[in-house]
C-alpha cells in the first residue's frame, strides 16, 4: 500500500474513527456489564422472595410431607337426542392406581394387589412400562370398573399397601349403543401425538373423543380439569388437602336424532349384511335418523383394559366401525335421473311434453348401452322417470354434455361434504371434463358423459348426499343437514334452488308415479296411512366392470340397490334416502326399508313435536335437589 | 486513501512471558465454582463421587488442558481461521438431521465411536469468533451503513434456524442473544437496535396469529403453571418449592430433602441449582451468583484492556455466552422464564457444555495475554 501524497499538502485530519470505535466499546461494555449486573440483581430478587419472604409456605410443603397434586378429570358432558334421551353420560367407575415413586417395590405392591383384583397379564406390563417411562409421581392405572366391594376392601388395606391409591373418577357409558354408535362415536385413551400437545391428556384414564359426534365436538364437551394438592406422607396417604381449584365440567350436546326412529332404521337394516339410511327434516336439515349396518357396541370400546375387544370390533367382517350412511361411496344409478331431468330441463334439451321412444338399447357411434327393459315408444319425462327408462336419460345426458350435469348434481348438494359436525365424511365424484383431466389425464368421453345420466360409471355419492338432494328436490330449497341442536338455533331459512319452480314441478310429479301409480318402479312400497303419499326414485347400480369381473365373489357381483324418498308427497317434511350393498334392485330391497321407517317417522312426527332443549347442570342440579336425593 | 490501521510493533511472545500475563485469579475463581459444581453434585448422589461427581473432576481437567492450550496459542491463528471454523460448525450442524443420534426425542448430536457432540455448541464458539473477525475488518468509518450489518446477520440467522429445526428454541435464542450482544458492543447504531424492537413489538400480535392451539397453551402454561400443574407447570413448582423451602440458610450439604426425593429427573443437570440452593439456603445462591458475576465483571476488563477489535469482541462474546447460560438457567429453576432446558455452567453435570465453556475462557485468557497485539491490514486480506 502506498501511502498517499494528501497528507503532506496540510490535507484536513481525519477523524481518528479507530479511537471512536474504541471508546463507543468500552462505553458499552460497561452498559452491558451494568444491564448484566442488574438481572443478577433481579435474580436476587427472585430468590429473596422464594427463600425469605414466602419460606415458611414452602418449608411446610416440603416439611417431612410432600406436595402430591393432581389432576381432577372433569366430568364430560352428556350428549342427548332430541327428545332428551341420553346417548352418551359420563358414570363413576371405581379405580386402582398406584404411584411408582410411594412403592418400595412394584412388583410386589402389583402381587399383593392382584389378590384383591385381576391385573392381566398384559395390565401388568403396562404398569411396569408406564412406571418406567414418567416420573415415579405420576399415578399409574391399574384396574378400573371395580365393584364397590373391592374398592372398599382396597381402602382397608391401603396403609398397609404403600403406593396404591383409589378413586372414583368416571366411564363413558353409552344408551340405545348399537344403533346409535357411529353417529355418537366413542371414546378412547388419548393417542401418544396427543400426549404430546397437552400433558392433561396423560391423566389416568383420560378420554378424548375418537369417532362421531364425540370427536367433532370434543373440546366442548371435555371441559377443564381442576388441580388438588395434597400433603402426603412418605406412604403417599394423603394427609391434607391444600386447596384445589373445582374442574369445570363440559357442555351437554343435543342432537336432532331422535333415538326411537334411530332404533327402527337400525331395526330394519339388519336384515342385509350392509346397508344404511338417512332420515332429514327437510325443512330444518335436521337429521332424524342415520343409521348403518353392521354396527357395534361403543361400551365395548370404551374400556380398553382389554385390546384384544377394540380389534376383534375394527378386523370385524364387513368393518363395523365404519359408517356408510356417509363414507359409503356409491354410484347412485338410477336415483341421480331425478339429477339428469332437472339438468336436462335446465339446460332446455328437454322438456315435459317431449316423447321418445326406447327400443332397449341406446346406440352412440359404434357404442350401444342398454335399457333395463323395452320401454315403447311415447315416453314423456313423467313415464321415464315412472318406469325408470335409462335410454330417455342416455339422450338427455348427451344432448346437454357432462359440465352441464355436474353443475346441477352440485348444486343439489352432491360431491361435497357438509360442516354438520360428523367427522369422516367422503365427498363422493361429480366427474366433469375438468376433473378427469386433473385426476386421470384423460380426456372426457361422449360414451362416459352417456352413462352418467344413469348415475353409473364415475359418479358416485353417499347415502347423506343423496338424501339431501332428496330434500332439495322436495323443497326447492338449497337444504343443509344438521346434526346439533341448541337453544338459540334461528329458524332455518334455505335460499332457495336456482331451478324453475315448474321444471322442479315435473320431477315430483315423476317422482310420485315412481309410488303410487300403475307402473312406477315402487308402487308395491306405498304407503299405508291414509291421504299421506310418499314420493321417490329407485335405483339399481351396478358394481361389476370389464375390470373386476373376474375377481368378485358372487355377492360382490350383486347390484347395490338405492331408494330415495319424501313424503308426504303434496307437502314434504321428511326425506330419506336407503343403499342397501349388494342388495339386488332398488324396488325389492331399498324401497321397503325406507318405506317403513318413513311410516315410523310421519306417525310419530317427531320434527313437529318440540325438541328438548339442553337444560344447563345448574337446573338439573336443582331439580335433583328438590326432588329429593332419593337415588 | 485507505484507511491504516494503528501500527503497533507485531508483538511476539514467548511462553514465560505468556505464563506472566495469563489472568490466574480469573482461573482461580473459575476454579472455585467448578469445585461448587462438584461438590453439589456429590451430594445429589446422595454422597458419593459415584456416578457424576468424579467424572466432572475429569472433565474439568480435560477442559482445563484444552483452555491452556488455547489461551497459549498464537491469536493469529484464530484470527485467520475464525471463517473456516464457522463453516465448518455450519455444515456439521447441518448434517445433524442427516446423521445424527437420537437422544430425548430431539436430534442434537453427531457421534463419533464412543464420543459424541452437539455441533450447536461449537457453533457457540465459532460464532463468536466469526463475529468477532468480521468487525476487526470492517473499518470502523464504515460500521453505520445497513449493508455492513447483512454479513453478521447471516452468521446469526443461519445457525439459529438450523438450530430451530432440530427443534432447539433455547439455543437458537441463545444465538441471538450472543449475536446481537456482540453487534452492540462493536458498535453498531443504537438505532438499528431501536428499530428491532419495534419491529418484534409489532410482529409479537402477529406471531401469536399464527402460533398452534397447542403453542399458545404451553405459552399460558408458562404464565400460569398452574393450569399445568403436571406437565412442565409440575417441575417449575417442585422446583420453588425446594429453593423457598431452604430459607436464608439452607438444610445443610447433604440434607436436601426434596432434591433427593427424584422428583425432577434433571436434578444433577439443568435443575442442579434448585438442589444447590435448597441446601444452601439463600446465602449459599447468593455467593455462587456472585461468583458468576465477579466472573463477568472479570471478563469485561479484560475485554477494556485489548488493544484489538478482535481480542476485545471475543473475551465480550464468551462473557455474554457465560452471562445467558447462567441467567437463564437460574431463572427458569426460579420461575421467571419457561423451561427451555439450559444447563448452568461449570456446575451442571454433563461434558458438553463444561468443556464449551472452558474452551471459550480459553479463548477470553488468549485475548487477555495477547491484549497489546493489533493486526495489519495485511493479515486481514479481504472478507476471507
Amino acid at each position: 500500500m502506498r501511502r498517499s501524497k494528501a497528507l503532506h499538502y496540510g490535507a484536513k485530519k481525519k477523524p481518528d474513527y479507530v479511537r471512536k470505535q474504541s471508546y463507543r466499546f468500552s462505553r458499552r461494555a460497561l452498559l452491558v456489564g451494568g444491564a448484566q449486573a442488574g438481572l443478577f440483581g433481579l435474580l436476587g430478587w427472585r430468590l429473596h422472595q422464594l427463600q425469605i419472604k414466602e419460606a415458611s409456605d414452602y418449608r411446610l410443603l416440603s416439611d417431612e410431607n410432600r406436595l402430591m397434586i393432581q389432576l381432577a378429570a372433569p366430568s364430560r358432558g352428556s350428549i342427548r337426542d332430541r327428545t332428551g334421551a341420553i346417548l352418551a353420560e359420563d358414570k363413576e367407575n371405581l379405580r386402582l392406581l398406584v404411584v411408582p415413586a410411594f412403592s418400595k417395590n412394584l412388583p410386589e405392591t402389583l402381587d399383593r394387589l392382584s389378590r384383591i383384583v385381576d391385573i392381566p397379564r398384559g395390565a401388568r406390563d403396562r404398569v411396569m412400562r408406564a412406571a418406567a417411562r414418567q416420573s415415579g409421581y405420576y399415578p399409574v392405572l391399574v384396574a378400573e370398573g371395580l365393584t364397590w366391594r373391592q374398592f372398599a376392601l382396597l381402602n382397608v388395606l391401603a396403609p398397609q399397601i404403600p403406593g396404591m391409591q383409589t378413586d372414583r373418577s368416571s366411564y363413558r357409558k353409552y344408551h340405545h349403543a348399537r344403533p346409535m354408535a357411529h353417529l355418537v362415536g366413542y371414546v378412547g385413551m388419548a393417542g401418544k401425538e396427543e400426549v404430546d400437545l397437552d400433558p392433561v391428556m396423560r391423566l389416568p384414564g383420560f378420554r378424548a373423543g375418537r369417532a362421531g359426534v364425540e370427536k367433532t365436538f370434543d373440546e366442548q364437551l371435555r371441559g377443564t380439569p381442576g388441580t388438588l394438592k395434597f400433603e402426603v406422607d412418605s406412604r403417599g396417604r394423603v394427609v391434607r388437602e391444600l386447596g384445589s381449584t373445582p374442574s369445570t365440567p363440559g357442555k351437554d350436546l343435543v342432537l336432532s336424532i331422535d333415538h326411537h326412529l334411530q332404533a327402527v332404521a337400525q331395526e330394519r337394516l339388519k336384515e342385509h349384511r350392509v346397508a344404511s339410511i338417512v332420515v332429514l327434516d327437510v325443512e330444518t336439515g335436521g337429521i332424524l335418523a342415520l343409521a348403518s349396518t353392521p354396527t357395534f357396541d361403543p361400551n365395548e370400546v370404551v374400556f380398553k383394559v382389554d385390546p384384544k375387544a377394540w380389534g376383534r370390533i375394527a378386523r370385524a367382517k364387513d368393518q363395523p366401525l365404519q359408517n356408510r350412511a356417509i363414507r359409503g361411496q356409491y354410484p347412485p344409478g338410477s336415483t341421480f335421473k331425478v339429477v339428469t331431468a332437472l339438468a336436462g330441463l335446465h339446460a332446455g334439451v328437454i322438456n315435459p311434453r317431449e316423447t321418445m321412444s326406447c327400443p332397449g338399447v341406446y346406440r352412440l357411434g359404434r357404442a350401444r348401452f342398454r335399457c333395463w327393459r323395452a320401454h315403447g315408444g311415447g315416453i314423456n319425462l313423467h313415464e321415464a322417470i315412472k318406469q325408470s327408462c335409462d335410454v330417455y336419460f342416455y339422450e338427455t345426458a348427451k344432448r346437454m354434455g357432462i359440465d352441464h350435469l355436474a353443475a346441477v348434481a352440485r348444486h343439489l348438494g352432491m360431491g361435497r361434504v357438509y360442516d354438520c359436525g360428523l367427522p369422516g365424511q367422503k365427498e363422493g365424484i361429480i366427474p366433469d371434463v375438468a376433473w378427469k383431466r386433473a385426476h386421470l389425464m384423460e380426456p372426457w368421453y361422449g360414451g362416459e358423459t352417456v352413462i352418467a345420466g344413469i348415475g353409473q360409471g364415475f359418479v358416485s355419492s353417499t347415502p347423506l348426499q343423496l338424501a339431501v338432494m332428496a330434500a332439495r328436490v322436495a323443497t326447492g330449497r338449497a337444504v343443509l343437514p344438521k346434526l346439533v341442536l341448541t337453544p338459540d338455533d334461528p329458524e332455518p331459512d334455505w335460499p332457495a334452488l336456482q331451478l324453475d319452480p315448474s321444471h322442479l314441478a315435473a320431477v315430483r310429479s315423476g317422482m310420485f308415479g315412481v309410488v303410487n301409480e300403475p307402473r312406477g318402479t315402487a308402487r308395491r312400497s306405498a304407503l299405508k296411512i291414509p291421504d299421506v303419499q310418499m314420493a321417490g326414485k329407485t335405483g339399481t347400480s351396478q358394481v361389476v366392470n370389464a375390470y373386476n369381473e373376474h375377481k368378485l365373489s358372487p355377492y360382490e357381483r350383486e347390484t347395490h340397490a338405492l331408494f330415495i324418498a319424501y313424503a308426504p308427497a303434496d307437502k314434504p317434511r321428511y326425506a330419506a334416502a336407503c343403499v342397501v350393498e349388494h342388495g339386488g334392485g332398488g324396488s325389492s330391497a331399498a324401497a321397503p326399508i325406507v318405506k317403513d321407517v318413513m311410516t315410523e317417522a310421519l306417525l310419530r312426527d317427531s320434527a313437529k313435536a318440540p325438541a328438548f332443549v339442553g337444560l344447563s347442570r345448574d337446573e338439573v342440579a336443582r331439580q335433583v335437589a328438590v326432588a329429593g336425593d332419593d337415588g | 486513501m485507505k484507511m491504516l490501521f494503528a501500527q503497533g510493533p507485531a508483538v511476539r511472545l514467548d511462553l514465560a512471558k505468556k505464563l506472566l500475563l495469563l489472568n490466574w485469579p480469573f482461573l482461580a475463581l473459575i476454579t472455585a465454582i467448578v469445585l461448587i459444581g462438584i461438590a453439589a453434585l456429590y451430594s445429589v448422589a446422595g454422597g458419593s463421587f459415584d456416578p457424576w461427581a468424579s467424572r466432572q473432576v475429569m472433565r474439568y481437567c480435560v477442559g482445563l488442558a484444552l483452555l491452556f492450550a488455547i489461551a497459549f496459542s498464537d491469536i493469529r491463528w484464530w484470527l485467520q481461521g475464525a471463517y473456516p471454523l464457522f463453516i465448518l460448525a455450519l455444515l456439521l450442524m447441518a448434517l445433524v438431521p442427516l446423521i445424527g443420534v437420537e437422544s430425548g426425542g430431539a436430534r442434537r448430536w453427531l457421534g463419533f465411536g464412543e464420543l459424541s457432540f452437539q455441533p450447536s455448541e461449537m457453533m457457540k464458539i465459532a460464532l463468536v469468533l466469526a463475529i468477532a473477525r468480521y468487525y476487526q475488518w470492517l473499518p470502523p468509518e464504515k460500521i453505520w451503513r445497513p449493508d455492513a450489518l447483512i454479513p453478521p446477520l447471516l452468521m446469526i440467522g443461519v445457525p439459529a434456524l438450523l438450530a430451530l429445526t432440530q427443534p432447539d428454541l433455547g439455543t437458537a435464542a441463545l444465538f441471538a442473544i450472543i449475536g446481537g450482544g456482540m453487534m452492540f458492543l462493536a458498535g453498531v447504531s443504537w438505532f438499528y437496535f431501536a428499530g428491532a424492537i419495534v419491529a418484534v413489538v409489532v410482529a409479537l400480535p402477529h406471531a401469536w396469529e399464527m402460533l398452534h392451539d397447542y403453542q399458545k397453551q404451553r405459552v399460558l402454561t408458562f404464565i400460569d403453571p398452574e393450569t399445568d400443574p403436571l406437565g412442565a407447570g409440575y417441575h417449575i413448582l417442585q422446583s420453588k418449592i425446594a429453593i423457598g423451602s431452604g430459607g436464608f440458610s439452607g438444610k445443610g450439604f447433604m440434607h436436601g430433602t426434596q432434591a433427593q426425593l427424584n422428583f425432577l429427573p434433571e436434578k444433577h443437570t439443568d435443575f442442579i441449582f434448585t438442589m444447590f440452593s435448597e441446601e444452601m439456603g439463600f446465602v449459599g445462591a447468593v455467593i455462587l451468583l456472585a461468583l458468576y458475576l465477579l466472573a463477568l465483571v472479570f471478563i469485561t476488563f479484560m475485554a477494556l484492556r485489548c488493544r484489538s477489535m478482535f481480542a476485545k469482541l471475543v473475551a465480550g462474546g464468551i462473557g455474554l455466552t457465560l452471562f445467558a447460560y447462567v441467567f437463564i438457567n437460574v431463572a427458569m429453576v426460579t420461575g421467571l422464564v419457561p423451561v427451555v432446558g439450559v444447563p448452568l455452567p461449570l456446575v451442571s453435570y454433563g461434558g458438553t457444555s463444561m468443556l464449551t465453556m472452558m474452551i471459550g475462557f480459553g479463548f477470553v485468557l488468549n485475548a487477555h495475554v495477547n491484549r497489546r497485539v493489533t493486526f495489519r491490514q495485511s493479515e486481514l486480506g479481504g472478507l476471507w
